[in-house]
């Protein structure tokens, strides 16, 4: 970054200047990134203001906050996150290489000592924040040029440094992002862990489960176990029209039955009823889907299977039955109970 | 670090030019600084040059210390003069302004858990800061302090415990992060406060250890249901629900809630057991009793009273995060229990934690989460907690300690 050549002439700064001036009253419309922004009225009298403080480099600044603010009126609170985000900083740096392999590369175009000396100015802020360094002697013309870019700034804020640094060299270098291998990195990266950002922030962190395939388990199931695990009704159909039995087990004692039980398939329960499943198959615990509804809270299958005979009395291999094992005040459990 | 976990952590000693690097070369420009920063980064598989310049202006430990053992143990800078310390509030951008959350207000905090994790003993309401916009009032962002007391090996520090870093998600390009960190900095150094300890989700300079959120499913088909855990293609619901099934009433003889009259043995029990760790909270009485009385729905301390003497041998307690659930039609609420301090003189600490975890399925909680901190990984794995996730990372801010801490021996549950 040192190597920045000398002061250029004053009349760079009248150019940079009217460029911008002209911009500022020429933008209805400005892009950020491949958004479309439309920008009112106030907001170009906040930027007026700005560029009469010298401040040329919060046009886009102010419009994006105004409408961002306008948006915040409808959302909900539901956006809300914690944050601690370095899509900046890693803006930052990409331009920052970029601009350190530019100036190495003598094949590459020119920018003028002044943008150069606005780069440094901005950098300096950015990394190091405002300049309280003694100013150097009139003599040393590179050394107080620079010193004075960074001065001038005052006590800009880092990010806004930042945000301006990487405005200019977008202005200079339209498709810096393009060429630069440090960002498209960053990017791929970016998608690949954007689990990871949703934990992006100090305090609180959502954790959920890790998720592990046991690795104990050597149950093998037959393809219409997965069916009815599914809930794909159409398939178990067409296995049992195929000659598959309704009561096939898999290798732990389980039909198709238990499986759409378990994970609370109601048509397929109904579905696999409606061909004669065994309503009182035992897996090789002695349980039933009766039992399996039971433990796992499923009402409605419950009741269906009652209702078409299932037996809530039957022992599994713990002497535990459906009713025994039910928790829960279901009257048709209980109305049973009593005709016992 | 956590065992369980494929994760490495960054090796303080690793020399950076190691050929391992070759594969992510970084540009030519890049520094040994940097090449440090984007291993500790990749390590632990967050965004691959994430460079945190925020942080290196920060009195924090950098990534380039990492390892270095002539560096001196303690605050990185000294306290300046009051007087020096800047009067105004940082610049916020034009449309913004800061404001104070009023914590005693009702109308502001209806939120219970906020008003017990903000009003500690001893708190500012100047640390409770937010921004809002200057025309609608609405608040868009917040931080908050609460003042605490850590003990770090042998030196008690008055710190400030920095949490609840919130910014709008329409307001996240604003970098308002920074800006906010600094505020609450500056309102801490005015209350002649140097140092500061908090936790994030992420890794940024320089974490003094990394902790692993595990997992106890308390109501596994409800956390199925809602996404939080899965259920494998061979594992039935019917079994998974059996392996997690607890018994309907804890089984220490003498395990009871906390009251008020047990604090100052709480206080006893705690301050001695926490004397192991080497980054504790210091606590007193009047802590104690802010922190670990029994609040409903937000905090839980159960003990153990010795049905003979009548002395308190032992103490667990966990408070109370709900999560909302978006886009599911049965639940809208997630009720996790986070273990807090739990200490054991007499009774196993295995069975101490199955009765904490007994009450807290009795009060319908669907999960309870723990940190593998303290004497945690213990019981973790024999009581069915499963790893998370979601890492932990513990700061200490002008602070500096030389390596890496294991996480059991930190003493420290930051809310």
């Amino acid at each position: 970054m040192g190597d920045w050549q000398e002061l250029g002439q004053a009349v760079f700064i009248g150019l940079t200047f009217a460029f911008l001036v002209a911009k500022l009253i020429s933008i209805v419309v400005s892009f950020r990134g491949d958004q479309l922004r439309i920008t009112r009225e106030d907001d170009l009298q906040g930027e007026a203001d700005a560029s009469r403080n010298g401040d040329s480099g919060v046009l886009e600044e102010d419009a994006g906050v105004s409408e961002e603010e306008k948006l915040l009126g409808e959302e909900s609170d539901d956006d809300w996150e914690g944050i601690e985000s370095t899509e900046l900083d890693e803006e930052f740096s990409a331009a920052t290489t970029f601009v350190a392999a530019t100036a190495a590369d003598r094949m590459a175009p020119k920018v003028s000592n002044d943008v150069q000396l606005q780069l440094y100015g901005l950098y300096k802020i950015a990394t190091e924040g405002p300049c309280n360094a003694p100013q150097p002697s009139a003599m040393k013309v590179t050394a107080r040029a620079k010193w004075n870019a960074w001065q001038k700034l005052g006590v800009m804020s880092p990010e806004e440094a930042m945000q301006k640094y990487i405005m200019i060299v977008t202005e200079l270098y339209p498709n810096w992002a393009d060429n630069s291998n440090t960002r498209n990195k960053d990017e791929d990266t970016a998608a690949s862990v954007s689990s990871s950002s949703d934990k992006a922030r100090m305090g609180p962190v959502f954790s959920s489960f890790v998720y592990e395939e046991e690795l104990d388990n050597d149950l093998t199931l037959e393809a219409i176990h997965v069916s009815a695990r599914e809930g794909k009704t159409q398939e178990l159909l067409s296995y049992i029209e195929n000659g598959v039995s309704v009561n096939l087990r898999d290798s732990e004692g389980r039909t198709p039955l238990h499986w759409a039980v378990d994970r609370g398939h109601f048509d397929s329960v109904e579905t696999l009823i409606g061909k004669n499943a065994d309503i009182n198959a035992k897996d090789e615990e002695g349980q039933t889907p009766l039992h399996y509804a039971v433990v796992c809270g499923r009402e409605a299958i419950a009741e269906f299977l009652v209702k078409h005979n299932a037996d809530i009395n039957i022992r599994d291999k713990d002497d535990n039955s459906p009713r025994s094992l039910c928790s829960s005040p279901w009257p048709f459990m209980h109305s049973t109970k009593v005709l016992q | 670090m956590d065992s369980g976990s494929n994760t490495e952590a960054p090796n303080p000693n690793h020399d950076p030019s190691s050929p391992s690097e070759s594969d992510a070369a970084p540009p030519p420009s890049e520094t040994g600084i940097e090449a440090i920063a984007r291993r500790v980064q990749e390590s632990l598989s967050l965004s691959a040059s994430a460079r945190h310049r925020f942080w290196e202006t920060q009195p924090v430990g950098q990534f380039r210390d990492l390892g270095d053992s002539s560096l001196p143990e303690g605050p990185i800078e000294a306290p300046t003069p009051l007087s020096e310390v800047r009067r105004d509030p940082y610049n916020l951008p034009a449309p913004y302004e800061w404001t104070t959350c009023d914590m005693d207000d009702d109308h502001t905090c209806t939120e219970e858990f906020l008003r017990w994790a903000l009003r500690p003993p001893g708190h500012f309401k100047s640390w409770h800061i937010g921004v809002r916009v200057k025309v609608s009032k609405k608040l868009v962002a917040f931080i908050t302090g609460v003042p605490a007391r850590i003990r770090v090996r042998n030196e008690v520090i008055r710190m400030a415990e920095i949490n609840f870093l919130c910014v709008h998600k329409k307001l996240r390009s604003k970098r308002l992060a920074p800006v906010m960190i600094k505020e609450v900095t500056r309102r801490v150094h005015l209350e002649n406060i140097w140092q500061a300890a908090y936790t994030a989700g992420v890794v940024i300079p320089t974490p003094i250890a990394t902790c692993r959120y595990w997992h106890r499913s308390l109501n596994p088909k409800k956390l199925i249901d809602v996404g939080f855990s899965r259920l494998g293609a061979r594992m039935t619901m019917s079994r998974t629900i059996k392996l997690y099934k607890l018994p309907d009433s804890t089984v220490t003889p003498g395990f009871r809630k906390m009251e008020l009259r047990d604090v100052p043995a709480v206080t006893r029990l705690l301050r001695d057991y926490l004397s192991q760790f080497t980054v504790a909270p210091e606590f007193d009485e009047n802590d104690v009793e802010h922190w670990l009385l029994p609040v409903e729905n937000v905090v839980d301390s159960y003990l153990v009273e010795s049905p003979e003497s009548h002395e308190i041998t032992d103490f667990c307690s966990f408070y109370t995060l709900p999560s909302s659930i978006l886009n599911n039609q049965n639940y809208s609420m997630l009720k996790a229990a986070y273990s807090y301090y739990n200490v054991s003189t007499k009774t196993p600490l295995l069975q101490l934690m199955n009765d904490a975890l007994i009450v807290a399925k009795q009060n319908e909680y669907d999960v309870f989460n723990a940190l593998d901190v303290m004497q945690n990984e213990s019981f973790l794995k024999e009581l069915k907690f499963g790893p998370g996730d979601g890492h932990l990372h513990y700061y200490l801010y002008n602070y500096r300690i030389r390596t890496e801490l294991q996480p059991s021996h930190l003493g420290l549950v930051l809310l």
